[in-house]
């Protein structure tokens, strides 16, 4: 694909097919469908473009933008080819479910939505496929915008109006951060240039002779990915915006855009960095801000009743995960080569993971609240009897971002673990830290049963307009895509673990991480971690085999069930003899977490999200039962 | 052949040692007869071909039983019992916390389907324990790992055995028997379940063969977190030649289950908010115990 420039290619497509979706707002349905086609030919293009970087090597292109002699330097490397691989796989299905889903918007028109997201994506493809930071930092800006255009998409809502606000005021003091550093950075380059190599010369200079000025740097490129990533206590703007946006964007938003800070911070500590003591310090604290983000913002979503806030905050959670695997890899990069690639890996990997089941979970709180009408998950519920699709990925989202093995978020979970158990061996803190967030996916497991047990679970519970229906064709397609990869990655993680070596190992420098087959065995059905120095592996999941196993089990237990040939009878549930109706008795959501909450009261900010709290009453309720 | 006794220690043993507890432990300090020593077999027997009430039909509710039973035996074949694991070779200690987890989902799933007043507190009790004392079997577990720099469960009984006992395993193994107490489900933890408040929590709704295969799960369970504080941390016999290893774990988990059921009798039922304190202090001593691990005690 040499003579043709692919990447622009992609994005001139994206640009024009903003223009013609501008142009036939009017006509909804098929405005969505262009909108679709366009998208799902992009992502396969760049899909193509993103399996050739990762088997051959870097793709490098320049374009010419005709008369203007701009020129547009592109490189597709390992690392980027992951996040387009993220951005197909979101892109498509998102697209997809808007479709039938702005039918809810009947007062708004769509041309301030399906122009402005393929535009979204257009600057998401191209942030990650350039190594010159000046287009870089055009891309990240123009991507701040369209998705502040998104989020404020319900432009007559207030409270989405304030959202929309302060997620611009953070998203802006982010880029002032991140523009600041790649000036300094280009005032230092000899030929005045925003090539990333020339800037990583710089750092490896300023290393020697002034490490002050590199921290400062590094400071502010770290301050400003970490806002965009959502992590605590700069991504505060989060569970603000991620609710207010339409249910499709936030996938979008949750899959998509909170990664583009990971690559950043990667761009950042890998490419930019030279291996350095200061990548042991980066590290050390990347780990921790990770790791305060899964404690607090874990425990914060165990309180909320508003389905999309309640993912907004897990969210948060989640990435600190990622940080978790990516800090430690940084923080070992001096110290252990081979462990170091591990923990990288795992942090890639959960991000891939995260993208998968994240943007699936906003996809069925969308669906119910397409249905529904309602994000409160106290006024509707049992939707697995009206809505079976949307109930069983909803299942297969929660058991993968719980961490159940056999599901996507239990392989990257198990490495981030491994890593960082074994890490303390050599740094301490990082058994604290792994156990803190062992702990806290015992949490995201329990806050999940809420979400499932309270919207999709049990007796059917929805307001008298509610139709009784499945939602419509695009929305359940999307969402069982985005199902495939939670369930196709969990049974065999080695196949990705695989480009994610590729990927990490062609970022680092040459001959640096040990070969693929010595850190993971050569098997395709176990993924192994073994670490130089030790005879046998150190961690073992075998996902095969274990559900194989699994599964015998499973038949024995039915044999077991049979075997006394019992019959069954349908009858009425048993309250003691007293005839209560259902809604007197029924459980409210609160008091499901109730005693662990109170016990946690001291622990976490409880003010934290009462802030703008798009279900308004009810966060404050549970609040004051909390401080009680 | 190891598939076989792992498999077969849990089925049978568990039921077995509930009723060796319930006739010499529970009835002796009641000063009555008791049942006889195969009774949990007759009840499990007898259950089986009751008639299946169902409340609330649900496929979810139909598997969650089933899920829950495959669960633990999965574990099962993970965990040492005398011998090297049969799958051992196949998941490590992270993957076994898992497949315990999923059956605890299992558990409040059924709680939760049921939809009974009654059963979502019991789900919303058994969520609560579980997340207190899952954290110290973890906790304990990577204080293993610490020590002998492995994730897999059979080269930590074996380190701990070559090298000795260390102060840093001896109090884990402390933290991990008096954290045992709930994770078998027995008084002052039967919190969950507690069947003279909430009359078997999230089980109300339950009858026939799928109160059979949970109750015959969480027997099992116990002969599988038992196997790990004695395999692991107990780590006396699993040297020795094939019948007298299996022999050896097998006397070390009957003297703990036993010693279980003793505190069982003489304990009367916390509440929900009290246990979840003891546990909090449980933690803190795990947490010792890997800080020791980590100083190189």
């Amino acid at each position: 694909m040499s003579g043709l420039d692919v990447i622009t290619a992609a994005l001139i497509f994206l640009v024009v097919g903003a223009v013609i979706t501008a142009l036939i707002a009017r006509y909804r349905t098929v405005c969505g469908y262009v909108a679709s086609v366009i998208v799902l030919i992009v992502s396969i293009w760049i899909a193509m473009v993103a399996w050739q970087a990762l088997t051959r090597g870097p793709i490098h292109s320049v374009y010419v933008i005709p008369f203007l002699n701009i020129f547009l330097p592109f490189t597709v490397d390992g690392l980027g080819a992951i996040f387009l691989l993220i951005t197909s796989l979101v892109a498509t299905c998102a697209t997809l479910f808007s479709v039938q889903y702005m039918s809810r918007y009947p007062r708004y028109n769509l041309a301030s939505y399906y122009p402005l997201l393929l535009l979204f994506f257009a600057c998401v493809i191209g942030e990650v496929s350039t190594h010159n930071m000046l287009l870089f930092l055009v891309f990240w800006e123009v991507m701040a915008l369209t998705s502040w255009g998104l989020i404020i998409f319900e432009k007559h809502d207030p409270e989405v109006r304030r959202a929309g606000w302060i997620y611009f005021v953070a998203i802006h003091a982010a880029t002032a951060c991140i523009l600041v550093a790649i000036i300094i950075l280009y005032l230092q380059t000899p030929t005045k240039s925003f090539e990333l190599s020339q800037m990583r010369q710089v750092m490896a200079n300023w290393l020697v002779v002034s490490p002050g000025l590199a921290h400062i740097t590094l400071g502010l490129l770290a301050l400003g990915f970490a806002t965009k990533a959502g992590i605590l206590p700069f991504g505060f703007w989060l569970p603000h915006a991620h609710p207010a946006a339409p249910s499709p964007f936030s996938a979008v938003l949750s899959g998509l855009m909170v990664k583009m800070g990971v690559h950043g911070l990667l761009v950042t500590f890998v490419m930019l960095l030279p291996l350095s003591s200061a990548s042991t310090v980066g590290g050390i604290v990347i780990a921790l801000l990770g790791t305060i983000s899964i404690f607090v913002a874990t425990l914060t979503a165990l309180q909320q009743r508003d389905s999309k806030r309640l993912l907004a905050f897990h969210t948060i959670g989640q990435m600190g995960y990622i940080w978790l695997g990516l800090g430690t890899g940084l923080a070992l990069l001096r110290i252990s080569p081979a462990l170091a690639t591990v923990a990288l890996i795992a942090g890639l990997f959960h991000m891939i993971n995260h993208a998968a089941f994240k943007s699936l979970l906003f996809l069925n709180a969308g669906a119910a609240l397409y249905r529904t009408g309602t994000r409160d998950m106290d006024k509707a519920g049992g939707l697995i009897r009206i809505m079976p699709v949307t109930a069983i990925t909803a299942i297969i989202a929660s058991l993968s971002i719980a961490g159940i093995p056999g599901f996507n978020g239990f392989a990257s979970k198990w490495l981030i673990f491994a890593s960082s158990i074994m890490a303390g061996i050599k740094l301490p803190l990082f058994v604290f830290l792994a156990i803190i967030a062992i702990f806290i996916s015992a949490v995201t497991l329990a806050s999940f049963m809420k979400f499932l047990g309270m919207l999709f679970l049990g007796k059917l519970h929805v307001g008298p307009e509610v139709e009784h229906r499945e939602v419509p064709l695009t929305m359940t397609v999307s969402q069982v895509l985005t199902a495939i990869p939670c369930v196709l990655f969990g049974v065999l993680p080695i196949l990705v673990m695989k480009y994610l070596y590729t990927a990490v190992s062609s970022t680092l420098p040459a001959g640096f991480s040990p070969t693929f087959a010595s850190l993971f065995g050569r098997s395709l059905l176990n993924a192994t971690v073994s670490l130089p120095g030790s005879s046998t592996p150190t961690g073992i999941w075998g996902p095969l085999v274990i559900l194989i196993a699994f599964a015998g089990c499973l038949a024995l237990a039915y044999l077991i069930s049979r075997m006394g040939g019992a019959k069954t009878r349908e009858v009425p549930m048993w309250l003691c003899g007293e005839e209560h109706s259902f809604e007197e008795v029924r459980y409210p959501v609160h008091s499901f977490l109730l005693p662990f909450n109170r016990f946690f009261a001291s622990l976490y900010p409880a003010h934290f999200d009462t802030d703008v709290s798009s279900s308004g009453h009810s966060d404050e309720t549970v609040n004051t039962k909390v401080r009680q | 052949m190891t598939f076989a006794i792992n498999i077969g220690m849990a089925l049978f043993i568990g039921p077995l040692v509930a009723g060796i507890v319930r006739k010499m432990v529970r009835a002796r300090v009641h000063s009555r007869q008791g049942p006889p020593i195969i009774q949990p077999f007759y009840d499990l027997f007898k259950l089986l071909g009751k008639e299946d009430l169902e409340s609330s039909p649900s496929l979810l509710l139909r598997y969650a039983p089933l899920v829950a039973f495959a669960a633990i035996l999965a574990a099962a074949l993970l965990t040492p019992m005398g011998l090297r694991p049969p799958l051992g070779g196949y998941g490590d200690m992270i993957v076994f916390a898992y497949l315990i987890t999923i059956a605890a989902v299992a558990v409040m799933m059924a709680g939760l389907i049921c939809a009974s007043p009654y059963s979502m507190v019991g789900a919303s009790r058994e969520l609560m324990m579980h997340l207190v004392v899952e954290p110290v079997l973890i906790i304990c577990l990577v204080t293993a790992t610490i020590k002998s720099g492995s994730l897999l469960m059979w080269d930590m009984a074996g380190w701990n055995y070559v090298n000795g006992l260390s102060i840093s395993m001896v109090v884990a193994g402390i933290a991990l028997f008096l954290a045992l107490q709930a994770q078998v489900g027995k008084l002052p933890f039967d919190i969950p379940e507690a069947e003279t408040e909430i009359m078997g929590g999230p089980f109300i709704e339950l009858s026939g063969p799928k109160l059979a295969l949970f109750q015959w799960a969480f027997f099992a369970r116990q002969i599988v977190y038992a196997s790990v504080l004695a395999a692991i941390f107990i780590p006396w016999g699993i040297k020795f030649i094939f019948p007298w290893n299996v022999a050896a774990h097998l006397l070390k988990i009957i003297v703990l289950i036993v010693l279980v059921g003793l505190i069982d009798v003489v304990n009367p039922r916390l509440k929900i908010n009290q246990a979840m304190k003891y546990f909090f202090g449980v933690i803190a001593v795990a947490l010792i115990a890997m800080v020791l691990a980590l100083l190189g005690l």
